[in-house]
């Protein structure tokens, strides 16, 4: 009797769940986006210059975690005393320090495309992990429901009431401070949020027709799950996971500023703008950078996130496939509607 | 009603057992905190003498049921740093966390149903836009970072607000306006997602057609659907806000359980540790079951559901 | 219809959160919430420390966080360190001498009270040590100042007392100046976190976790303090007690770091503390004399003071400050010459010494101000001298497994910074735990090196000071356990509105009583 009650609580862990929770349609919606193929995808994307830009930027910074650190060499370690706390936003010093010097006289441009590339290895296989440990599990436990499920739940609680303080103190004191021990941690800590969902979705769609079907023609129970429930909770747990990231870069940036998350000589994000918080006032660019940097990738993430999760929702579709005027002109038209 | 709300309870004894079986183990692996308490020229024998009288020297199973027994007798134990009773200590941070928590809560759940209503009514309009893009903004900022700009902005520059304390109503402000930024972020979202949907739902429609008023469609047809989402992630968030007033707490000085906790950790008292987390995860327990109780009450939707349960 | 449309709410959405609301006004009434809002007067001091006092009992008050409240102002030592000028001065004790080669005789102060009302007497005097030191409390003060030796102490009269020492010890007068007077009703067996005293203060509230207040002692046998109260909070952010300074929020912030930028409003002040890497000899390639001589040459001591600290600290040769008895003016800093560093690792890799060896620079973070850029200046400065550096930054208790014995194994090799505050005035106090090749905090010696300390430590006076110079030029040419850095430098916040000159014990013991509001 429980478990139903938590499966609108989980299922209503993220906006995206809902249109999909709410018309019934939800299975057939994917078949949809796909016949339709990329190149329409595409062409939606285009119409929505929001989300374009948001792709371009994703592009950018990914491009710039993936190859510039290797483009910066050593500048980013590089330190001169002498130079040190450098304003931005000046070619007098050499492109490198157009963004400025950090304390130690280090690019701060380098030193942010470097760090790009840590915070990446951080939240992505933090959430990657999360992700498919939480889902899987969650797909499971809601598709057998009975004990399996009560146990799973319950398990959940006990992670969420966890402090996770204490794991990021367990591991670095047991282990040593390393961005794999960190994405351990965060991992571990987000696994419910995927758990929770994927129970929800997966209890409501193991009493739908087609598994029903499929059930009845033999299949085993596992081929079941991977055949039919998991391509259904996919989407939702997936635009979950995006969310999750921006959770996630600031969780690791928290653990810094306690002092028990990615420690020097490792750079992250989260950890610049916890160590350059101290120069707020001598030298603001040390920690509004990197917090800028933060901000822009979980928006744009976030709005392609939303925007996909209307592209594939044939519910919502129509709102993308419309040019712009006219939507806008629809609206109010539809509210006075008598 | 009643019988489900037992069965919680009665489930989540073993739970709440597991977590402290789990502290209980988890900070014994972060070494002996003699070092920590004892002058730095300390000899073998003080150590051994203070592991002993903390009853460190045991093994952990036989520490553990000490402890449960203890427990049992309600005496959470003493705390290494200040010598008093453990439990005492949680009970005397909880509320402070508790009222930042609750308060934080509140305003942002009324901030977000009016700022999200207002982004639905209008999909991909210029509202809808702003807002959210002010929402994943407010999602996103790392919270010391914003406190320590808050303080420097409002109580040093303008002098409208004190930098950190408990005293006086002005206190309060910054703490919440930094916790509150998350909650709210998410909740706009959630909410503005949910409206969206509900308001092109076909009950709507015919609302619409029976000639409701649209401020009567939003609020009671609509909002009702889409409060029920928003009351269980803003639980979720809640949970969150509990474990994780950690930093705010740190930086502004509030005595809650947060910074307890940390302080606890860092310091290896771990009698304190393990009251402060038994006692937030009995709220967050309590809490979850209340948020399924509120969203059974609110969603009228689930309770076949439930039944065929 | 839009602008109704914005207020949509109905009455039965409303209930909850406005329930919720009710239940967090009701709440908030009760625990948390002090309406005063220690609004600056004249006649209140208001100190912001860095932490909270984990507890005021007296014979941890060599503690900095519980000394800083307790010491001279709530109780009172028989005998006082003059910070400044680093002699013994009469306190609750007005005269001491050695009656034989391990006795001393203390003459005590008469009319003076405690704040309960008994009186001050050599039974309290004796009572104190017997529970500081001798009994099973476990007082920190105990294992710092004194070790393992227990004292015989008897009162001859109300007046006069006397100390006896296992072995002769020149210093005692200076031990016991840690020892903070208690009367004979403090338990015997339990610490007690609220302690009565001689002082001119007396614990008026301590609202856990909030607050400290202490409000002057009518019955004090001084002169009267020009603060009526001092109250004392705590933030753990140096840029939230600068700003509680500069928004006139605190009277005196603690420990600021240089980018707090509270421009005249901070105070620098020598805080006699150290910092300097220690070296484990046991361990290749640190186990090679050049090896760590090296490592002195590759560290730019002036760059590191003048560009991280603005040029407040100083460069360092020897684990003491000027002012410490012992300390050697004739020494001074490495040069800084990564030349001559390349050289000698290249020499000592020449002679098979493996020089690629993993040196782990262990760091504890949050130690002190800029701790983190340093560890990174060294790391990349010792690497640049050819060795292989890792940085290994650690939070307090697992720093302390490489600080003390027993020292963590099997990790290679340690260089672990140190950042060492000899508040007693005496480099006995230094020498014995960092150089002795048994002292707590040490790697390793020699026993040649052993003797001159064990000689030095029973020696009085101005071979005593002599012998603690030869100690430390010792250390630099011989033995070079330690690479120096500097001589740190404190920072306090003062408000305008106070008068107050910090000394090297400020941050240790902050007397109120020295305090006067400026008008």
């Amino acid at each position: 009797m429980k478990s139903s009650l938590t499966e609108g609580a989980a299922r209503a862990q993220l906006p995206a769940a809902l249109p999909e929770g709410n018309s019934d349609g939800t299975s057939n919606g994917k078949k949809d986006s796909k016949q339709d193929g990329k190149l329409s995808l595409f062409r939606l994307l285009l119409k929505d210059r929001f989300a374009t830009v948001s792709a371009l930027v994703l592009i950018l910074i990914g491009l710039t975690a993936l190859i510039g650190p290797a483009l910066m060499g050593d500048l980013a370690t590089k330190q001169n005393l002498l130079f040190a706390n450098k304003a931005p936003f000046t070619f007098a010093h050499g492109w490198e320090y157009f963004l400025g010097s950090d304390s130690l006289g280090r690019s701060m441009l380098a030193r942010l495309v470097v760090a790009s590339r840590t915070t990446f290895s951080v939240a992505l296989p933090a959430v990657a992990v999360a992700l498919i440990v939480g889902s899987l599990w969650g797909v499971w436990a809601g598709y057998h429901r009975g004990w399996r499920e009560n146990v799973s739940m319950r398990i959940a609680d006990v992670i969420m009431s966890f402090p996770s303080l204490l794991l990021a103190v367990v591991v670095l004191y047991v282990f040593s401070p390393s961005s794999a021990n960190i994405v351990l941690i965060l991992a571990l800590t987000r696994i419910p949020i995927y758990l929770r969902t994927a129970r929800a979705e997966s209890a409501e769609l193991q009493s739908r027709t087609f598994v029903d079907a499929a059930r009845t023609f033999g299949a085993k129970p596992n081929a079941i799950i991977v055949r039919h429930v998991i391509p259904v909770v996919l989407p939702t747990l997936l635009t979950l996971a995006t969310l999750e990231c921006c959770y996630v870069m600031l969780a690791e940036s928290s653990l810094s500023f306690l002092g028990i998350g990615i420690q020097p000589p490792d750079v992250s994000w989260g950890l610049m703008v916890s160590q350059g918080r101290q120069y707020l006032q001598t030298a603001w660019w040390l920690s509004i950078f990197p917090g800028v940097a933060i901000v822009v990738t979980t928006i744009a993430a976030n709005v392609l996130a939303a925007w996909l999760r209307i592209a594939t929702d044939p519910a919502q579709r129509w709102r993308l496939a419309l040019p712009r005027k006219r939507l806008i002109a629809r609206i109010p038209a539809k509210e006075t509607q008598p | 009603m009643l019988i489900y709300l037992r069965k919680r309870i009665a489930s989540s004894a073993l739970p709440l057992m597991v977590v402290i079986v789990g502290v209980f183990a988890l900070a014994r692996m972060t070494g002996n905190p003699a070092s920590l308490y004892l002058p730095l020229n300390a000899t073998q024998q003080m150590r051994d003498a203070f592991s002993a009288r903390n009853g460190l020297d045991q093994p952990l199973p036989v520490q553990m049921a000490d402890y449960f027994g203890g427990v049992l007798r309600l005496d959470f134990g003493q705390s290494l740093r200040t010598g008093q009773d453990a439990a005492a200590m949680a009970l005397r941070a909880f509320p402070a966390t508790l009222q930042l928590a609750a308060t934080t809560m509140v305003l942002a759940i009324l901030l977000a149903l009016v700022v999200g209503c207002w982004a639905a009514l209008k999909p991909n309009g210029i509202a809808d836009r702003i807002s959210s893009f002010v929402s994943m903004a407010a999602a996103s900022i790392p919270d010391f970072w914003l406190a320590i700009v808050g303080i420097w902005v409002f109580a040093i520059t303008l002098g409208w607000l004190p930098t950190s304390g408990v005293s006086g109503a002005g206190a309060w402000v910054l703490p919440i306006a930094t916790l509150l930024l998350r909650p709210f972020g998410v909740l706009v979202q959630i909410v503005r997602g949910s409206m969206v949907s509900a308001l092109s739902e076909p009950y709507i429609k015919l609302a619409r057609s029976r000639g409701a008023g649209e401020l009567r469609v939003v609020t009671h047809h609509a909002l009702r659907n889409a409060a029920a989402p928003a009351l269980t992630v803003a639980g979720d968030l809640t949970v969150g806000l509990v474990n994780g007033a950690v930093v705010v707490e740190t930086i502004f000085g509030w005595p809650g359980i947060g910074k307890l906790m940390i302080d606890s950790i860092l310091q290896r008292d771990f009698a304190v540790l393990q009251a402060a987390v038994l006692l937030t995860a009995v709220a967050i327990f309590a809490l979850n079951i209340l948020i399924d109780m509120g969203y059974a009450l609110l969603d009228a939707r689930v309770r076949p559901v439930t039944v065929k349960a | 219809m839009t602008s109704s449309s914005k207020l949509p709410f109905s009455a039965g959405l409303l209930r909850w959160p406005a329930l919720a609301s009710v239940a967090v006004l009701g709440l908030s009434g009760c625990s948390v919430a002090n309406s005063d809002a220690g609004a600056a007067s004249s006649s209140t001091v208001r100190v912001v420390l860095a932490q909270e006092p984990p507890t005021l009992e007296a014979c941890e008050s060599n503690l900095t966080s519980t000394g800083v409240v307790v010491r001279s102002n709530v109780t009172e030592p028989l005998i006082e360190r003059n910070p400044q000028s680093g002699e013994l001065e009469p306190k609750l004790a007005t005269e001491w001498k050695a009656t034989t080669d391990r006795e001393w005789t203390l003459k005590l102060r008469e009319g003076v009270k405690f704040q309960d009302g008994t009186p001050f007497n050599a039974e309290a005097a004796a009572f104190t040590i017997e529970r500081a030191v001798n009994s099973k409390l476990g007082c920190n003060v105990e294992g710092y100042v004194f070790g393992d030796a227990d004292l015989a102490v008897k009162a001859v009269n109300a007046t006069t007392l006397t100390v006896t020492t296992p072995e002769p010890d020149p210093i005692l007068p200076l031990r016991l100046s840690f020892l903070e007077v208690v009367p004979t009703s403090t338990s015997a067996t339990e610490k007690v976190r609220e302690p009565i005293g001689t002082g001119p203060y007396k614990i008026e509230k301590w609202d856990a976790g909030q607050k400290i207040t202490l409000s002057s002692w009518d019955g004090y046998w001084g002169a009267k303090p020009a603060y009526a109260k001092a109250e004392y909070q705590w933030r753990s952010e140096s840029s939230v007690r600068a700003a509680m300074i500069t928004s006139g929020e605190a009277d005196v912030a603690m420990g600021l770091s240089p980018d707090d930028n509270i421009g005249d409003l901070g105070v620098d002040y020598p805080n006699n503390e150290t910092v300097a890497l220690r070296l484990d000899a046991n361990e290749a390639p640190l186990s090679d004399i050049r090896v760590r001589q090296a490592i002195n040459f590759a560290i730019d001591k002036e760059g590191i003071v003048n560009s991280l600290y603005q040029g407040k600290h100083q460069v360092a040769a020897q684990l003491v400050p000027k002012g410490i008895v012992g300390h050697n003016d004739a020494l001074k800093g490495w040069p800084f010459d990564l030349d001559k560093a390349k050289s000698l690792v290249a020499e000592a890799k020449a002679d098979g010494v493996d020089t690629s060896a993993q040196i782990s620079l262990v760091v504890r973070s949050a130690q002190f101000p800029k701790i983190t850029e340093l560890g990174q200046v060294l790391q990349e400065q010792l690497s640049q001298a050819g060795l292989n550096v890792k940085l290994k930054m650690l939070e307090t208790s697992q720093h302390l497994t490489y600080q003390v014995r027993p020292f963590a194994k099997d990790e290679g090799a340690v260089a672990l910074m140190t950042q060492h505050g000899n508040q007693a005035g005496d480099a006995a106090f230094t020498v014995d735990q960092y150089m002795l090749s048994t002292g707590a905090q040490s790697y390793f010696g020699t026993p040649e090196f052993d003797a001159m300390i064990k000689k030095a430590d029973a020696a009085s006076g101005d071979e005593r000071k002599k012998d603690f110079e030869e100690i430390f030029a010792y250390q630099n040419d011989k033995v070079v356990q330690f690479a120096h850095i500097s001589h740190q430098t404190g920072i306090i916040g003062k408000a305008k509105s106070v008068n107050y000159t910090p000394n090297s014990s400020s941050g240790d013991e902050l007397r109120v009583s020295e305090m006067t509001p400026a008008s």
